[in-house]
Formats: structure tokens, C-alpha cells, sequence
């Protein structure tokens, strides 16, 4: 009970020395493309566009406890609804603007109607039903990309133009950036508010919230559709990075990414998946510079795996949460010496 | 007339194939409480080494019975290293079977290549018969009639037998099945390994089928066993029986009048299902 009511008030600030870290790691990103080529910037672009979308699957997963294997649908979604949009009308602002706002009702409108179906059950076969029937949506959303090849061009891939002042790679590293810390603090605004912390008991114990008088599918049905929204916000950036989608975006491989990203870096955390996606980002490249080396470091797939199943069974709580019990089991010795 | 009848038989083989898969699953998710996410990447395999060992042998059941093998072996080797590990902890058990099927997946296509490898079926059974105007497809009868045997055999082993028993005590009460002096542990890698296996068999009797195998042809036919585990009523055997048969000829006669709507049939099927009876068909309460 009193776990609870700790989750349920807790505030959270940010200490002095957290936030002379973080403004020491913004300064520094803000100054990476100075002296870097321009393959980092776009991997570093990437890293924080992705990162939102390993954040928005933190919001299911690391509050919730929601496992949705369809969420590639929101990001896919969003990158060819502005895809498709610049194709037929025109690569201007206003049609990214026009984009934006379809984008966020086409995820809501979904997320709605998955979670009517995902959330029916609770506890041990809820879960499991709602990874399933999760599953057989994103399945969905991917086929009809692919059979409506008119507008997506099926597997193919859709190549489009994109609105000028997104065309210089520089500036799009500093949109970008700026993207990953407007919709971090947003998120995190998000997590900290009083929904965010009946999310949280959810997750600990969806019963007890449910006895407290909680109407927990409510409660999940608003994280599906914020966590919705945020990732078909990301998947319209991504647009704006690559230029280009395929229906790869909407498998569920793509949601995989997503879980891989928060696991690594840790679950709950939010700035978890920030670290989750540059390592991973980081590992796939570097990896596939090996390629030359021997022919099984283009198979990503394999190492993404292994990383993947080892990340769950020896560290479930993921980097930042490895970090939090070294601390911890620091301290504990300091105070027995 | 003569169209239901052959629909009828094709959606009967259809039910039988995705019976493999869903009948594996929901055996593992009752007994065990595990749900297998492996599950498609087992029917692929199952798919892959039946054809190599066709190529290498030219006899149809040989090359069955290595994938059922290899399957088996498979689904041990998960069960020993990793599922085990996380029983209890269903989002781990999630997670991790999601890993290995990414893994095991990838595998597939670093042994075999990326693209689809034609496999023919087996001379004997590529005939038809032909009877009162209705075509009839040898193989989809033996489809059939595997499928029959298949939930005739798993219903008396588990319902009738000393394993059966064991293992369903098992499933109540592990502790004191194990305090008994049975090794439960062993016949829930059993448990495991045979799901594994079936899941196999259905791939290496897909393939022939379809006259193809690729990779990509998994995670489709998961996704149609999960509709059936869930429409059926998740652990029940019964459940994925009837379930399956209910897929199967909602595949046969979407695909027939209008093949762009088989893959929202199905899921409208389970949503339909699901807002009239929650807990599906044959539901009851799973091991927790």
C-alpha cells in the first residue's frame, strides 16, 4: 500500500548535479557537427528521432506494463502519412503541418480502437492477449501498406521530397535535436503528472489500482494513445530524415527496435531509451563496418537478438538501471566501513 | 455446390495446418504458461529442413520426420537455456522468445538465403480425386487426416495416459509433483519440445502446399494460430481444435470470393468473437 502511495505523490526534480550533466551533454551535442562528418550527423540524427520512438514504447512497457507488439504502426503510419502527403499535394510546410495533425488523429483514432480489444483481459492472460491481438494489428496495418500499392508502393518503398528547410543535413541534426528534448520534456511532464503515476500503479499491481477505485483500462487506454501519438510524431521526422519509406517501418521487426531501445537502456526510465537507441544505433553501425572483416556482421539481425536476450535475461533493468545498483550497492558498503 | 465442397475440404486442410501450429501454442501457454513466440520460426524451420533433406534423400516422410527432429531438438534447447529461466515472469518470457525468434529467423535466411526456394509436392499425393464433379486434392485429404490424428493422439496422451497425468499434476502443482520423486522439469521441457516439434511438422507440411518456402511465412501463420488460441479460449485444446477449423474454412471461403479480405477476416473473426464471449469460445482460466 505504501508503495503506492509513494508512486501515486511522489515529485520528481532534478538534482544540481544532474542538471550540470545534462547541460554539459547538450553542449556537447549541440557542438558534435562542428567536428564531425556528415555520415555522424545523420547517425546522430537518427539516434534522436529513434530515441523518441524507444521513448514513447517506455511510456507502454516502462509505466504501464503494457507489452504492444503492433507499435510500429504508429511510427510507420506517421512516416507515410507525410510521405504520401508531400508525393500528392507537395513538399511544403503546410502540408507537413497538415501531416502532423493527421498523423496524431490517425495514432489516437487507432490507439483507441487496439486498446478497445488489447485491454479486455488483466493480469497474467491479459498480457498475453494483448501482445497477440497487438500483433495481429500492426499485421494488419502492414498489409494494407502493402496492398495498396498506389499510394505506399508496397515493398518497394516510397521515395518523396520534403519541405526545403529540411533539406540541409545540418539543420536537420539541429531540428532533430531539438525534437528529442521538446518531446522529452513533454513525455516526461507526461509521466510525472498525476496520470502518470496511476499509470505506474498499473504497472505494479493493476488489481490494487483497480480496488482504489482506478478505472485501470481507462488508464491504459491513455498511455497507448499518448505513447500513439508521440511515436507517429517521431515517424514524421524520420520522414523528414530518410526521405523515404518501406513497408520494413511497419513489421515487427521495427517494433522490436523500439523494445530493444528501452530495455537496453532501461525500462521506467524514459532516458533510458535515449542511451538504449545510441547504443544499439552505434553497435549496428559499427558492426557493419566489420562486414569485411567476416561475412556473419551483416547479418545485424543475429547480434540484434543476441543482444536482445541477454539484455533480458542478465540485465532486465538495462543500463541505467545497472548503473542505479552499483550506486546502490556503493553506498551500502560505504555505510558498513 | 460443387465450390462448397471443395471450400470445404480446402478450408478443412487450411484448419489442419494452422491446428499444428495452434495446438502446440496452446498446449505450452496451458501446461506451461508460457506463451511461445518462437513459435513461427519453429514452422519455418520445420519448412527449411524438410526440403534439404528431400533434396538429399527424395523421400517425403524422411524428410518430415527430420523436421519434426529438428524441431524437437530446437524447442529443447530453448526450453533448457532460456524459457526456463523466466517461467513465472510473463513479459520476460515475451520478450525473450521474441529474441530468438528475431535470432533463429535471421538464421533461416543466412543458411538458406533470403529469397523463396520452390518445393514440390510428393509424387504420390499430387494427384486428385475426382468424385460426384468436385475436385479433390490427395494432399489436402492428408492434410486432413493428419490434422485428425494429430488432436486424436495429443487428446489421449494428455487425457488418458501416465505422462499425460503427470504432466497435468504438474501444471497445479509443480512442488509436489517434484517432492513425489518425478523430475517435472523434464516433462515440461517435454512439454515444450513437443509444441516446438508439431510447430515444425506444420511447416514442413505447409510447404509443399504452397510450393514454396520462405521466410517471411512464419510470422503470417503465427499470427493465424494466435487468432486461434485466443478465439478458441487460451489453454484450452478443445479451443484450439474448433478454432482452428473455424480459421480455416473463414481463410478458404475469403480467399475464394475475395482474396484481398483473408487477412481482415480473420481479425474481424477474433474481434467479433471476442466482444460476445471475453474469454473466447472455450475459455477458461489459464495457470498463473
Amino acid at each position: 500500500m505504501s508503495v503506492l502511495t509513494n508512486i501515486l505523490q511522489k515529485k520528481s526534480t532534478i538534482s544540481p548535479l544532474q542538471a550540470a550533466g545534462l547541460f554539459i551533454l547538450l553542449a556537447a551535442l549541440l557542438i558534435v557537427p562542428t567536428f564531425s562528418g556528415m555520415t555522424t550527423v545523420t547517425l546522430f540524427s537518427r539516434i534522436f528521432i529513434l530515441a523518441i520512438f524507444g521513448m514513447s514504447y517506455d511510456i507502454l512497457r516502462g509505466y504501464t506494463g503494457i507489452i504492444n507488439l503492433g507499435h510500429a504502426l504508429f511510427f510507420g503510419g506517421g512516416t507515410y502519412i507525410a510521405g504520401i502527403l508531400f508525393n500528392r499535394i507537395g513538399p511544403t510546410l503546410d502540408v507537413l503541418l497538415l501531416a502532423i495533425v493527421i498523423a496524431l488523429a490517425f495514432s489516437a483514432v487507432i490507439a483507441y480502437v487496439m486498446g478497445q480489444f488489447a485491454f479486455r483481459g488483466t493480469g497474467f492472460s491479459g498480457v498475453i492477449a494483448c501482445a497477440m491481438i497487438t500483433l495481429a494489428f500492426g499485421e494488419i496495418v502492414r498489409h494494407t501498406a502493402e496492398t495498396f500499392r498506389e499510394f505506399t508502393q508496397g515493398a518497394d518503398g516510397l521515395t518523396f521530397r520534403i519541405p526545403e528547410i529540411f533539406q540541409d543535413r545540418l539543420m536537420m541534426y539541429y531540428y532533430a535535436l531539438l525534437f528529442m528534448i521538446i518531446m522529452t520534456i513533454i513525455l516526461r511532464q507526461f509521466v510525472n503528472s498525476p496520470t502518470g503515476r496511476v499509470l505506474q500503479a498499473v504497472r505494479d499491481n493493476e488489481q490494487r489500482a483497480r480496488f482504489l477505485g482506478y478505472d485501470t483500462k481507462k488508464y491504459k487506454l491513455i498511455a497507448l494513445v499518448v505513447a500513439g501519438m508521440a511515436s507517429a510524431l517521431a515517424g514524421i521526422m524520420f520522414a523528414l530524415l530518410t526521405r523515404f519509406a518501406n513497408t520494413e517501418l511497419l513489421t515487427v521487426q521495427s517494433t522490436l527496435n523500439a523494445l530493444l531501445y528501452t530495455i537496453v537502456g532501461g525500462t521506467g526510465t524514459l532516458y533510458g531509451a535515449i542511451i538504449g537507441t545510441g547504443f544499439v544505433q552505434l553497435a549496428q553501425n559499427y558492426l557493419l563496418e566489420l562486414r569485411g572483416v567476416h561475412e556473419i556482421f551483416s547479418r545485424w539481425l543475429i547480434f540484434f537478438g543476441a543482444i536482445y536476450v541477454l539484455v533480458v535475461l542478465y540485465m532486465p533493468r538495462g543500463v541505467i538501471g545497472a548503473y542505479y545498483q552499483l550506486l546502490a550497492s556503493r553506498q551500502k558498503r560505504r555505510k558498513t566501513e | 455446390m460443387n465450390i462448397l465442397a471443395m471450400l470445404l475440404i480446402n478450408g478443412l486442410a487450411e484448419g489442419a495446418l494452422i491446428f499444428l501450429m495452434a495446438a502446440g501454442l496452446s498446449i505450452i501457454l496451458g501446461l506451461l504458461g508460457v506463451v511461445n513466440f518462437t513459435h513461427g520460426t519453429l514452422f519455418i524451420w520445420g519448412g527449411y529442413v524438410s526440403i534439404w533433406v528431400f533434396s538429399l534423400f527424395g523421400n517425403f516422410f524422411i524428410a518430415l520426420a527430420a523436421a519434426i527432429i529438428a524441431g524437437f531438438l530446437m524447442g529443447l534447447v530453448f526450453e533448457r537455456l532460456f524459457v526456463r529461466q523466466v517461467y513465472g515472469n510473463v513479459t520476460a518470457q515475451i520478450l525473450i522468445t521474441l529474441g530468438l525468434m528475431t535470432i533463429f529467423t535471421d538464421m533461416v535466411r543466412l543458411l538458406w538465403g533470403p529469397n523463396p526456394i520452390p518445393a514440390d509436392r510428393p509424387e504420390f499425393m499430387d494427384g486428385t480425386w475426382i468424385a460426384g464433379g468436385v475436385i479433390i486434392s490427395q494432399y489436402r485429404v492428408f492434410l486432413i487426416v493428419v490434422g485428425i490424428l494429430v488432436a486424436i493422439g495429443i487428446n489421449y496422451l494428455i487425457n488418458r495416459t501416465r505422462i499425460g497425468m503427470i504432466m497435468r499434476a504438474g501444471t497445479q502443482s509443480p512442488d509436489m509433483v517434484q517432492a513425489m520423486g518425478i523430475n517435472i522439469k523434464v516433462y515440461f521441457s517435454g512439454v515444450f519440445a513437443g509444441g516446438a516439434a508439431l510447430a515444425a511438422l506444420g511447416g514442413a507440411l505447409y510447404v509443399p502446399l504452397v510450393g514454396s518456402v520462405w521466410s517471411g511465412m512464419g510470422i503470417h501463420n503465427q499470427i493465424l494460430a494466435f487468432i486461434v488460441v485466443i478465439l478458441g479460449g487460451m489453454g484450452s485444446f478443445y479451443g484450439s481444435a474448433v478454432g482452428s477449423i473455424i480459421i480455416g474454412l473463414t481463410v478458404a471461403l475469403v480467399s475464394w470470393f475475395y482474396p484481398p479480405l483473408t487477412v481482415y477476416s480473420t481479425v474481424l473473426l477474433l474481434i467479433l468473437v471476442l466482444s460476445l464471449k471475453p474469454e473466447g469460445l472455450f475459455g477458461t482460466a489459464v495457470r498463473s
